[in-house]
Order: C-alpha cells, then sequence, then structure tokens
C-alpha cells in the first residue's frame, strides 16, 4: 500500500552495465509490469526493488521510505518467482506462515491470516499439503498466497506464469487480475510475454538494454509506440516495418510508397511502420470503407496461416522496375473467409490514418497517421 | 491493502529485537556478498591452517635444515637434503634394487604398484559399473556387494590377504608357488608382497572406480541411445559411439583420484604384513625414516618429494587431459 | 550350456545353441551379463568367505584348512574379545568416526555452502587451495602435529599441552585429511538449490544466516547425510594417523586398527582369532553400506562431478 520510485538505478557487473540509469514513479495501488526481451535488465530491476541485488547508483523509495540499502526483509515487500520457489520440506500452511513465524505473530493471528490468504486463492483446506503433492497452478497459487498473507506494500512477481502450460497461464492471468483489484496492492511485474503485459496492466514499461523505451499505459504503447523498439515489440504478431526515405511527395523506398504532406524539416532517412491489421487487400469491403487509404502496392501471396478468427497473409512486395531488387515481406491480417490463394498477385493499401513513421537512425517516432500535416515533434527523445 | 488491518509492528520488525546478538545478527546481515562470504570462510581456514597449512610449512622448513636430535631445528642447509636423497648420496632405509639409490627403488616400487592397480581397477571398475547400471532382480544386494570391500577397513584388508597368503594357513600361496609365480616364504619376497599388495589393493578399490564410472553412466541422457538404436547402431557400436565418449571424463577422473591415492600407499603394505622393507612405497619411505633413523629433516624432505612427484604427476595429468576432466 | 553330457549329444546341443545365439543374441548377452554379474560376486565376497572358514576352523585342524570349513568352532566369535578386549578398539574406532564426522560437518557445511552460493573475488583459487591439500601424502603432515601433540611446540614461551593418546591428537589430522573431500561434496549439493528458495527466505523476512539455517541446510539434508556416511566409512577405514599417532592400548584411544594388528603381531599362532575379528571388523561398515548405499553413490558422483 504505497507509491513505489526508482530514482536513476544503475546496475553495473564489471563492465556490463544491466539496469542503466532507469527512474519508474509508481503510484499506489498500481499494476504496472516491466517488459522486454530477455537480458534487458528487467530481472536485474525487480531484484533490486527487492533487496536481493544491490544497485550500484540510484535509489529505492517504498511509499517515503527510502529502502535502497535495506536487507529484503525489511522492506515491506512480497515476491513471486518464476520457479515457484514453494519450501519443498515445509507444508502449505508453514510455506504461506513462514512470513508470519518469522515475526513471532500470535497462533492465532496466523491461523486467521493464513486461512484468509487460502480462501483468497481459492486453496481452503489444502493446508496440510506437501508443495509436491499439488498442480502446477495450485502452487503457483500457493506461492500467491504466502506473498499475500504479509499484507506487503508492494508486491513483485517474476514471470511467474512462465512455468504454467499455455491454458493455465491464460486462467492465472485473469485469476491475477482480480486479485489485484480485490487487493488493491502495488504491483510489479515482470514478464517477456507482451501479450502478458498488454492485458493485465495499467501501465507497461518497456525495457531494452537496461533502459526504459517506453512507461505508458497498454494501448498507448500499441497505438503510438514511442520508438521503433516498442514498435517491434509489442503487439503479436509485430508490425510491418519498411526502411526508405522521405520524398518531396511522402515516403518512398524499393517496394512500398506512401504519399503525404509534410514541412521541409522531415529527416531524410525515414521507416514507415504498419501494423497488419491496418493493411487491407484493395478491392476487399474494409478496404472500400477507408475514408483515406493508400497508393495501392503491389504484391504476391507467400504463406497463408488460418488462425480462425482471422488470416495472417504473408506478401513478398518488389519493385518491378528493378529486377535485382530484394523482396520485402509485408504481413497482412484479413478475415478467415478472404478467398487468397498462394502465388496470387494482390494489392494491398494501407489506412494511412494508423501508420507511423520513425526515424531511422534515432528509432524515434515522428508520428502516429498521416491524415495531417506532419510536423515533427521536437519534444520527442 | 484494505483486507486486513496492517499489523501495527510490521515496520518495526527488526527493531523489536535487541540484545547484543540481535545486533550482530543485523551487523552480518549488512556486509556484502565477499565480506559475508569471508566471514563464514573463517572456520574452516581456521582449522585448515592449524591442521593443514601449517604441517605442511613446517615441514618444508625442516627440509631445508640438517638432521637434529637434540634441537627442533638443525642447521640450515637450503637444499642440501633434496640434493643429497636425489643424487643417492644420502643412504636412507634398505632399499630393495640398489643400495645406492633408495629413492629411486621406492620411486619403482610405487610406479610399478600405481600402474598395474589403476589400469585393473579401470577395467574390472568399468565391467562392475556396466553390471550396476542396469537394472535387474536382485541389484540392491549385488550393489551392497560390489560396494562392500571399498568399505572395509585397510587394516582387514590387509589381513584378509595375509591370511590367504600366509604359508601355515594360506590356501593361496601353495598352488602358486607350484606355478612358480610366488616366493617359498612369499610376503618376505620383494616382488611376491608386491603381487600380493596389488591383488588386495585391485580386491578393495575396483568397487571405488565402479562408483564413479556408474555416477558417469547414469548422467547420461537415455534418449540418445534411442537416437543411436533408430540410426541402426549395433550394442557394441552404441557402446563405442554414444556410451564411451560420453562417460570419458567421469573415467579420467576418477583414474585421477585413484592414482593420487594409489601413490600414498602406506596402510596395506604395513596391514598385510608384507613390511615396508619388503615392499618400499614412498610413503614407507617417509615413515620408516622417520621412526627408524629420527632423521626427521630427509623425512621432510622425502615427504615433499613424494607430494611433488603427485602434484607433477596430477598436472601433467590435468593439463594432458584439461579438456575432459575441468 | 551343459558341459557333462556324452560327446555327441554334447556336440549338437552346442551347435543348436551357437545358433540361436547367433540368430538372437539377446539370449548371448544376458548369458554373458550373467555370468558377469556371479563373476563378481564371488570376486568380491569370497575373501569374507574365507575369513569365516578360518573363524570357525578350530586351532588345532588349521594347520589342514581346505575352502570348506572341517567343523564349526563358533568360540572363537567369544574367545576374540577375551584374548584381546577387541570391542574397546571397535568402540574407539565408532567414537572417534562419530567425532570426526560432527567436526567435519558443522565445518564443512558452511564452506560448502559459501563454495556453492556466493560469489566473491578468489573463490575457485580458495577451492583449488583446499584440493591442493589431498595432494599431499599424510606423511608430509605427521612430524609437525606429532611434535605439536607431544607438547614439543612452543609458542610465545607457552608449549603445547601434550595430547597424545588423546582424541585430540587423531581427531585434527582425520579432519585435515577428510574436509577437502566433504567440502566438494556440500559445495554441488548447495550449489543445486534453487536460488528461488533463498530469495523468497529472505524476502519473507529472513536474513542470509536464517535462510541457511532454515532453508538450505534442511534441503541440502541428502548430501549432509552423504557426508556424514562417507566421512565415518573414511574415519572407520584410516590407518596411517590411527597407526602413527596412538601406542596400542586401547585405553590410549587407539582405534581399530591396533585391535587387529595386535592379534597379528602379538598372537601369531591365533589365526582363527584374526578371521573372527576381522568379520567383526567389518560389521559397523558393512551395515552402514547396506542401509546408506544410494548416499555412498550420490555422494561420490557430487564429488567426483565436481572436479
Amino acid at each position: 500500500m504505497a507509491r513505489l520510485t526508482l530514482d536513476h538505478v544503475t546496475k553495473r557487473y564489471g563492465d556490463v552495465v544491466a539496469v542503466d540509469d532507469l527512474s519508474l514513479d509508481i503510484t499506489d495501488g498500481e499494476f504496472i509490469t516491466l517488459v522486454g526481451p530477455s537480458g534487458c535488465g528487467k530481472s536485474t530491476t525487480i531484484e533490486i526493488v527487492a533487496g536481493l541485488t544491490d544497485a550500484t547508483e540510484g535509489s529505492v523509495h517504498i511509499g517515503d521510505r527510502n529502502v535502497t540499502t535495506l536487507p529484503p526483509k525489511d522492506r515491506g515487500v512480497a515476491m513471486v518467482f518464476q520457479n515457484i520457489a514453494l519450501f519443498p520440506h515445509m507444508s502449505v500452511f508453514k510455506n504461506v506462515s513462514f512470513g508470519l513465524r518469522l515475526r513471532d505473530y500470535e497462533t492465532a493471528e496466523i491461523e486467521r491470516r493464513v486461512d484468509r490468504a487460502m480462501e483468497i486463492v481459492q486453496l481452503g483446506g489444502m493446508g496440510d499439503r506437501k508443495p509436491e503433492e499439488l498442480s502446477g497452478g495450485q502452487r503457483q497459487r500457493v506461492a500467491i498466497a504466502r506473498a499475500i498473507v504479509r499484507n506487503p506494500d508492494v508486491f513483485l512477481m517474476d514471470e511467474p506464469l512462465a512455468n504454467l502450460d499455455a491454458t493455465l497461464r491464460t486462467h492465472m492471468r485473469t485469476e491475477l487480475q482480480r486479485l489485484h483489484k480485490q487487493l488493491d496492492t502495488t504491483v510489479m511485474y515482470v514478464t517477456h510475454d507482451q501479450a502478458e503485459a498488454m492485458t493485465m496492466s495499467d501501465r507497461i514499461a518497456v525495457i531494452n538494454d537496461g533502459t526504459i523505451q517506453q512507461f505508458a499505459p497498454p494501448l498507448t504503447c500499441y497505438n503510438e509506440p514511442r520508438n521503433l523498439f516498442v514498435a517491434g515489440f509489442i503487439g503479436s504478431p509485430g508490425m510491418n516495418l519498411f526502411d526508405g526515405t522521405a520524398t518531396a511527395d511522402g515516403f518512398n523506398s524499393a517496394a512500398v510508397s506512401v504519399s503525404f504532406d509534410h514541412s521541409s524539416d522531415i529527416p531524410h532517412k525515414i521507416t514507415l511502420g504498419v501494423r497488419p491489421e491496418d493493411a487491407y487487400l484493395a478491392g476487399s469491403n474494409r478496404a472500400e470503407r477507408l475514408s483515406a487509404p493508400s497508393t495501392a502496392i503491389n504484391a504476391v501471396v507467400d504463406v497463408i496461416e488460418p488462425m480462425g478468427d482471422e488470416m495472417l497473409v504473408y506478401l513478398l512486395c518488389s519493385d518491378e522496375a528493378a529486377a535485382d531488387a530484394e523482396s520485402v515481406q509485408l504481413l497482412v491480417s484479413v478475415p478467415p473467409e478472404t478467398d487468397v490463394e498462394v502465388d496470387e498477385s494482390v494489392q494491398v493499401v494501407f489506412d494511412r490514418s494508423r501508420v507511423h513513421l520513425f526515424e531511422t537512425a534515432s528509432g524515434a517516432a515522428i508520428t502516429h497517421g498521416l491524415d495531417t500535416e506532419i510536423t515533427p515533434d521536437t519534444d520527442r527523445p | 491493502m484494505s483486507t486486513e488491518p496492517t499489523s501495527p509492528d510490521a515496520a518495526s520488525e527488526t527493531g523489536r529485537r535487541s540484545g547484543p546478538i540481535a545486533s550482530l545478527l543485523q551487523w552480518i546481515e549488512g556486509l556484502s556478498e565477499p565480506q559475508f562470504a569471508y566471514l563464514l570462510l573463517g572456520p574452516v581456514f581456521l582449522i585448515l591452517s592449524f591442521v593443514a597449512f601449517w604441517p605442511l610449512a613446517s615441514t618444508f622448513e625442516m627440509s631445508l635444515h640438517a638432521n637434529s636430535l637434540t634441537e627442533p631445528l638443525g642447521e640450515f642447509v637450503g637444499l642440501d637434503q633434496y640434493v643429497r636423497i636425489l643424487t643417492g648420496e644420502k643412504v636412507l632405509i634398505r632399499p630393495l634394487f640398489d643400495l645406492d639409490y633408495p629413492l629411486q627403488s621406492a620411486i619403482v616400487v610405487t610406479f610399478l604398484f600405481t600402474v598395474v592397480t589403476v589400469v585393473f581397477e579401470t577395467i574390472i571398475g568399468f565391467g562392475q559399473a556396466l553390471v550396476l547400471d542396469r537394472s535387474f532382480r536382485g541389484r540392491r544386494f549385488v550393489r551392497v556387494a560390489i560396494i562392500l570391500p571399498w568399505a572395509v577397513p585397510i587394516v582387514i584388508q590387509g589381513m584378509i590377504f595375509y591370511l590367504m597368503f600366509d604359508p601355515s594357513v594360506g590356501f593361496a600361496s601353495q598352488p602358486l608357488q607350484q606355478l612358480g609365480i610366488l616366493a617359498d616364504q612369499p610376503l618376505n619376497d620383494s616382488a611376491s608382497s608386491l603381487l600380493i599388495v596389488i591383488v588386495a589393493d585391485i580386491w578393495k578399490t575396483s568397487a571405488f572406480m565402479a562408483l564413479l564410472i556408474l555416477a558417469g553412466l547414469q548422467s547420461v541422457d537415455r534418449d540418445l541411445y534411442d537416437v543411436a538404436k533408430v540410426a541402426g547402431a549395433s550394442r557394441w557400436q552404441r557402446f563405442r559411439q554414444v556410451t564411451l565418449p560420453l562417460i570419458l571424463p567421469a573415467v579420467l577422473v576418477a583414474v585421477l583420484f585413484r592414482t593420487i591415492g594409489a601413490m600414498r600407499v602406506y596402510g596395506l603394505v604395513v596391514a598385510s604384513d608384507a613390511g615396508c622393507s619388503t615392499v618400499p612405497t614412498l610413503s614407507c619411505l617417509v615413515v620408516e625414516t622417520l621412526l627408524s633413523t629420527n632423521q626427521y629433516a630427509t623425512a621432510a624432505a622425502v615427504a615433499f618429494i613424494t607430494a611433488v612427484i603427485i602434484g607433477v604427476f596430477v598436472s601433467i595429468y590435468i593439463v594432458r587431459y584439461a579438456q575432459e576432466v575441468v | 550350456m551343459s558341459t557333462s553330457t556324452p560327446d555327441t549329444e554334447d556336440s549338437g546341443r552346442i551347435e543348436r545353441w551357437v545358433t540361436r545365439a547367433i540368430y538372437r543374441p539377446e539370449r548371448l548377452y544376458r548369458v554373458l551379463f550373467y555370468v558377469a554379474v556371479f563373476g563378481f560376486l564371488f570376486g568380491t565376497l569370497f575373501p569374507f568367505y574365507w575369513l569365516f572358514v578360518i573363524a570357525v576352523t578350530p586351532r588345532e585342524l588349521l594347520g589342514t584348512v581346505g575352502l570348506t570349513p572341517q567343523a564349526f568352532h563358533w568360540q572363537s566369535f567369544v574367545e576374540v574379545f577375551e584374548v584381546v578386549p577387541f570391542h574397546m578398539y571397535v568402540a574407539n574406532s565408532i567414537m572417534l568416526a562419530f567425532g570426526t564426522t560432527a567436526i567435519v560437518l558443522v565445518v564443512a557445511s558452511l564452506a560448502g555452502y559459501v563454495f556453492g552460493r556466493l560469489e566473491f573475488p578468489g573463490r575457485r583459487p580458495l577451492l583449488l587451495v583446499v584440493l591442493a591439500i589431498s595432494y599431499f601424502p599424510p606423511a608430509a603432515f605427521f612430524v609437525p602435529l606429532y611434535r605439536l601433540f607431544a607438547g614439543n611446540i612452543s609458542l610465545f614461551g607457552i608449549s603445547s599441552p601434550n595430547v597424545l593418546n588423546t582424541p585430540a591428537a587423531l581427531l585434527p589430522p582425520f579432519t585435515a585429511l577428510f574436509m577437502p573431500l566433504a567440502i566438494f561434496i556440500l559445495t554441488t549439493f548447495y550449489a543445486q538449490i534453487p536460488d528461488g528458495l533463498e530469495d523468497a527466505a529472505r524476502i519473507e523476512g529472513t536474513t542470509r544466516l536464517g535462510a541457511l539455517v532454515r532453508v538450505i541446510i534442511p534441503l541440502s539434508a541428502p548430501g549432509v547425510a552423504t557426508v556424514a556416511v562417507l566421512t565415518f566409512i573414511y574415519v572407520y577405514n584410516e590407518f596411517f594417523f590411527s597407526f602413527l599417532m596412538t601406542t596400542g592400548e586401547y585405553t590410549d584411544w587407539s582405534p581399530l586398527v591396533y585391535g587387529i594388528r595386535n592379534y597379528q603381531t602379538q598372537y601369531t599362532q591365533l589365526y582363527n582369532l584374526m578371521g573372527a575379528a576381522s568379520l567383526i571388523g567389518v560389521l559397523p561398515v558393512a551395515i552402514l553400506v547396506a542401509f546408506a548405499q544410494e548416499k555412498i553413490v550420490s555422494g561420490l558422483t557430487a564429488g567426483a562431478l565436481k572436479e
């Protein structure tokens, strides 16, 4: 029940910088997720908050307490681990009550709290079991009960669902959201799975190379990615990205050209991004309804992946004028009943209001949507 | 946090307990990880310095001095002891092959003992490990039977072979004497005694090899055998192409351990009643120099020569098989 | 494979058997396998049988002892305690083994935890120093320790107490001999405990020491038990220091080594009692091996793989 602040936290292992000048301000009761590829520093960050790793520089505050140098036990945090980490030599009751017993709570109080925590995770009456007698999902819920029984100020969860199978993972995702609503505690959650991050969080911190790429609500990260990394990492399947140049009348590359009006100070080398669901086969109903479609792009169907609710069509577009030019892949999501065949030639249009432009060199976003005159936002880093 | 009233003492957990022990624990918790590690290593290295490092250093220092019966240390003579032992100028105890070169005799005896026992123990241990690696009825019993000699005290191991080869009760001497393998009084004859000591060591220590090799066998992924089977490999090919390369590291480690052990052999020689005068191993040489002649400094030098020989051997071995072993 | 049948029938049988073996090699392997098993069993167990034969043979028949007992003179197993107080030597050995095991367990536990779970500068060199101790022959430790225990070493004018013929002269060298192996085995066991468990304990409110005592040591119980069994067996087996640091009197804490040696050197005609004493001396470790065989295998595995 507290605000959690990381202030210019840096962690170095010898010459390797795992976390690089990272600052986060998490409000009381917020559910935030650190997401990024493996090795990006997200786990190190949560370990620094927990006190399992010491930061090289910077400070961590929980509420108004500076906890930077406190041992884990004095920080008022609870943690759920990827490998679940139940003590195999203790019963479920002993596992859940471990922290309370260490603090010499009275027996009656311990029992009351454990019962309540076990009710919350829907495992009432399982206290006498050993961890090895439980299923993977039950073990994970015991680990959660162990975390909530102490009324921590902050919940830390380090990939808690990574070791569960797909069905259980989806189920536990919902459970965790329900739990958060019920307890209203500040949660810091780490995952490499962007879908998990999107579905559960109030805000997402996308991390790469030890620095925060974007810290915003999930849909903001999705619709207005601040840079190329976020654009490519958030969303599955990923955004189509084309490297090209800014010309007088818009974006131009070997295979893809999109016209737009712009002021003169736009960078020369730019990257155009469009999500698969914002690209349409020309002539389809959806394409007809676009208010401002781009000019059609020629392409050949390469691979078709029916997903049930949608169909992913992998296209190859190439500049027919230059025979030796490499063909560029373009992924389009179409309704499942769409009639296309492999090797068929098709035309594709983009929804101009959903096209993103990035500066190729820095990766920084220039604009999201091409409806209006573009003036580069100088505030964006 | 709306479900529970916040515990009133939640923030003051650490302050609640007081006293010197609590503050000591708090101080320990505040140490960095390396400091914490060194603190915990304190007792170990304290004990090891007293029972291992100091005696070794002291032995080394002694070896650099002349023998003295009255003073703890004689006159400082540098490496003179080593030079005199290695050149054979210094006559130690009754040597085996050549009165002028006692150390060389001991090296030959120890080397013969080591090579022969380690070769046979590896072969037999390998066979035992292959048997124990399979599941069959009565495996527990067979495993106990195979491990048992390894657990037999050295003094009893010596006694067993003494009783087998003693001419008055032993059944083993007479047929072997008729074949011309053993001498009339086998435990008084160097060659015969060495043979008996070697057999005794193989009997006891093959099980140690078997256990280490078994460990290697059991860590082999069983799926690999199926892959080889599907690929059409015969039983022999599976052994040669899959099993052997994968357990080679375990075998090499076992051979290393056994070699170190064999080069230090002492108890078996005494316990089988062959005695250090009949089978003078390197360790024998140290003890006899010490107790029979009271030449402490010379004994210390011999001990260090032994350690150096073992150390050189181990280093060559590790460098030679570095990839497999480390 | 019958060999006692008449020739004609025999050759026919062998031929059939060989044919079958060629077409069904699995059968041949099974036969070879059981031949190997019985070969090993015979090799390892026969010496114990021989001890038994010697032990139950009355003294007057020892001159003509064969491979089977001619009589059963069970009294040997009683006399063995009367001629020499053999039980006292065994008891001394067992107590020394327990003492060493206790010291080794406590000290090696700490070291194993540090080497197995903590990161610090010098970790590898320090571990190698511990390993290097096992390169030296016991004789290299002997002289200084003997002089120290005999009261011949003085530090700042205070000479060391004479502790020869007490456990204080035997436990330190035993500890030095078996500490390296114990540390290696425990390092491996401790390293295998998932980091998450220690982290979880510390988040829940223990200190690092608390996590060691409440979580890591309980979880390493199998490893600790293994080290206990191995140390016990090694000390019970030890010859060098047992032989040289004691006088041979059971009242001076002389262990099993002298219980057996006294028969070999003083009662040189009592072969049957030597056999009986040996069998009785093996009994404690035989029981231990039978009950702890899995621990022994896993312990040596861990010790070896650490290399």
